[in-house]
């Protein structure tokens, strides 16, 4: 519904003028296209690179299938190594980007329409507060985090990586921009005539006009904590917690060790391969919403 | 980059609060050269009978194998093996447990370069009074040098080593009428015979971003960069007359266009290694099996040698990499920790797994004079005995080389002075000059009295 209006809405601000915008540029396709190209060449040595045997790796060209394809091989390997312990990073970063990704866009959204919303004095104040915490990046704060958590026990626990990542300031100025526009105070004069109570209102009028604007901040908290590294880098000491990020860094780093192996590299691009496919599943998924959601806030209605 | 300017303030912090908390710093000195109290043998064999749990940080792969011997040996101990990560990564962690004052291991791998950077924050216990003193005859000197502190502390038992030597392609020296050099003279005289005759091939690759080999050839040149002379003095000179001889010489094969600087440990490093790219690799002696394992393509066309010489006929080398077993100080269970390093690094069972299972070159001077260590014969070099070749360099490695308590902000701003110099192809003495001057006015800020 939304997504179509906003659509509408573009179409209808641009109609009037549009014969010259139309006219294609050679000079910005050609451009776009080397970009396009710029991004998706290391994707596409990935897929070759993970289809080839250690030797092959680094005797046959990199951008181009060598005769053995080893592909299902590695990918066995990948499973297997070590008692199978990739797919238990894979399952702990599901895990901890789901949970986090889930809780942080719920968390944006309450805030958010509390803030768009309700006039209670410090708003603007407050508000000034997150905007001043999206400029801090969240790699600073990872330090001193551990020096918190470890006080209260909760380091080398899944905790450790969730409860920070539970916060998005960014997610929370997106949600309150978003739901100025989207949630009209006529519909929630209405509900609260009807006699809903707020968070009866929140529950199943808001939370669905909200609906692009959540999974925005859905897919950014899901792809911040899908490929963090740093924080459970730092707070976690047990391999069977790493998320896939450390636990490829770990096995890259046995590659070039002192009486390493070469057999570990396979395992690491192949396993990098795996790890970024669901993201890939995620963006084709939720593309639809994401688009909408970037435009939030974009055109005032 | 980001985690080592995010870390960096950290360090520093830490070790300014240590050098006030020295203050007058006489009097302390004072007190760290009288020897520690030794702990009694009754106190020694009640701990290692009490039930214990140890934590292990490594990242040494299939370490539980060696570590299952010593919980044979001791089987009231229970120890925790965790892969924290390799080098960096595993130090980050270190320094932020440290700091929170919870969830630092008992034993810890560090290497050799590392041990001022936490022995300057007062991390690492020291092993005298556990009786490491005695297990000094065991190790090559220069190994033991390497663990002893400044007024002659233990801080960590050696566990593997990578003295320096030279793995050249035989098949291209033969086929362009090239003897293996002695000197560095001669090598400069291949590097350009080799490079006009193919234009392709280059005598070898000096990585621009791998202060490790450059900081093992200063140390064969002679160099002495760095020495703790007290608590808070320094001297610094990366830019002495052995680095400047040093720096002269690469600088000018690299202008010269007839020596590549290709970052190592790269996909594009290990083509060139599989292609014959690069005829040589100024290596250490953890090199043979890791090329052999990431060049099976070039199998059977290897060969090993001493690295060549300043001096015709002398024998010098330097070392680049390898690990120690330190115990850090927090520990809750010094005696069984003290004994554990020592352990896992001087009995004959476990040391001989490392060198031959996980091929850690050894430290020891009984492994390198085992026949069952130094006779292998590798197919991957014509059958030659490498590791013959590399336990007689360990013994040409000089005692004196020393490492600044602050290794990874010496590291980054090398790969921002020489390293980027010598990508550049630009003059990588001035490079070294500028290192020297990073150096000086880092350890100053630092609040070290800085002399040359």
């Amino acid at each position: 519904m939304t997504t179509t209006a906003t659509a509408t809405a573009v179409r209808a601000a641009s109609g009037g003028s549009a014969m010259p915008g139309r006219r294609r540029s050679p000079l910005l396709t050609l451009a776009m296209l080397a970009f396009l190209i710029y991004f998706l060449l290391p994707l596409f040595w990935l897929l070759v690179a993970s289809t080839k045997t250690t030797g092959d790796l680094f005797a046959s060209f990199g951008l181009w299938f060598a005769d053995d394809f080893a592909l299902p091989g590695n990918v066995r390997n990948v499973f297997t190594a070590e008692d199978g312990v990739y797919g238990r990073w894979l399952l702990n970063t599901a895990f901890y980007s789901l949970v986090s990704a889930g809780g942080a866009a719920l968390l944006a959204a309450l805030g958010g329409y509390g803030f768009a919303k309700f006039g209670f004095r410090g708003n603007k104040l407050l508000f000034g507060v997150v905007l001043g915490a999206i400029m801090v990046p969240s790699t600073a704060l990872a330090i001193p985090t551990y020096l918190i958590f470890a006080q209260v026990g909760l380091v080398n626990t899944p905790w450790a990586i969730i409860l920070p990542s539970l916060v998005n300031p960014f997610g929370l100025y997106l949600m309150r921009i978003y739901a100025e526009g989207a949630v009209p105070d006529s519909l929630l004069e209405a509900a609260r005539i009807d006699g809903a109570g707020e968070f009866r209102i929140f529950r199943q009028v808001v939370l669905r006009l909200l609906g692009p604007g959540f999974v925005t901040v859905l897919l950014f908290t899901l792809v911040a904590t899908w490929n963090n590294y740093f924080l459970p880098l730092i707070m976690l000491n047990n391999p069977s917690l790493y998320p896939v990020t450390v636990g490829l860094a770990n096995w890259a780093g046995q590659a070039t060790v002192a009486g390493g192996s070469g057999d570990v590299i396979p395992l690491v691009v192949t396993g990098s391969l795996l790890s970024i496919i669901p993201l890939i599943a995620a963006f084709l998924l939720l593309q639809r919403y994401w688009q909408s959601g970037l435009a939030a806030g974009g055109v005032k209605q | 980059m980001t985690m080592l300017r995010l870390r960096w303030p950290a360090v520093a912090a830490a070790a300014t609060l240590f050098l006030a908390g020295c203050g007058g710093g006489g009097a302390d000195v004072q007190q760290a050269d009288k020897p520690p109290g030794a702990v009694s043998q009754a106190d020694i064999d009640k701990a290692m009978q009490t039930p214990t749990e140890l934590t292990f940080w490594t990242w040494v792969p299939d370490i539980q194998n060696e570590v299952a011997l010593f919980e044979k040996k001791y089987p009231a101990i229970n120890v925790n093996v965790v892969n924290a990560g390799q080098g960096e990564p595993q130090y980050t962690k270190l320094r932020t447990a440290l700091r929170a004052g919870s969830g630092a291991p008992d034993v810890v791998q560090i290497e050799f370069q590392y041990i001022p950077t936490f022995t300057i924050t007062d991390s690492l216990l020291d092993l005298r009074p556990y009786g490491a003193e005695a297990l000094k005859d065991q190790f090559v000197d220069w190994t033991w040098s390497q663990v002893t502190g400044r007024n002659g502390e233990v801080w960590g038992i050696p566990q593997d080593t990578g003295p320096m030597g030279m793995l050249y392609r035989k098949d291209i020296f033969d086929k362009h009428g090239i003897q293996p050099p002695k000197t560095w003279d001669e090598f400069a005289a291949a590097a350009r015979k080799l490079h006009a005759a193919d234009p392709e091939v280059y005598i070898t690759n000096l990585a621009s971003n791998q202060n490790g080999a450059w900081m093992g050839l200063a140390w064969q040149a002679g160099s002495k960069p760095f020495q703790m002379t007290a608590a808070d003095q320094i001297r610094v000179n990366a830019n002495d007359a052995a680095s400047k001889k040093l720096a002269n010489y690469w600088g000018g094969l690299v202008q010269e266009g007839v020596v590549a600087t290709d970052p190592d440990f790269t996909d594009q490093w290990y083509q060139a290694l599989n292609q014959g790219k690069y005829a040589t690799w100024l290596t250490a002696a953890w090199g043979p099996v890791f090329l052999s394992s990431n060049a099976e393509a070039t199998s059977g066309k290897w060969r090993a040698a001493p690295l060549p010489q300043w001096t015709a006929g002398e024998n010098n080398a330097g070392n680049w990499g390898g690990s120690t077993s330190a115990v850090i100080k927090t520990t809750k269970n010094p005696i069984a920790a003290a004994k554990f390093a020592e352990f896992l690094n001087t009995d004959p069972e476990s040391t001989r797994m490392m060198a031959i299972e996980q091929f850690l070159f050894p430290p020891t001077k009984a492994l390198l004079a085992d026949e069952s260590f130094v006779e292998q014969k590798p197919e991957f070099y014509g059958g030659q005995q490498v590791n013959e070749v590399f336990a007689r360099i360990s013994d040409t490695v000089s005692t004196d080389f020393g490492w600044p308590p602050f290794m990874d902000q010496t590291v980054s701003d090398w790969d921002e002075t020489v390293g980027k110099s010598l990508a550049d192809k630009t003059d990588v003495v001035a490079g070294l000059d500028q290192w020297q001057q990073r150096i000086t006015s880092y350890a100053e800020s630092q609040g070290f009295k800085v002399a040359q």
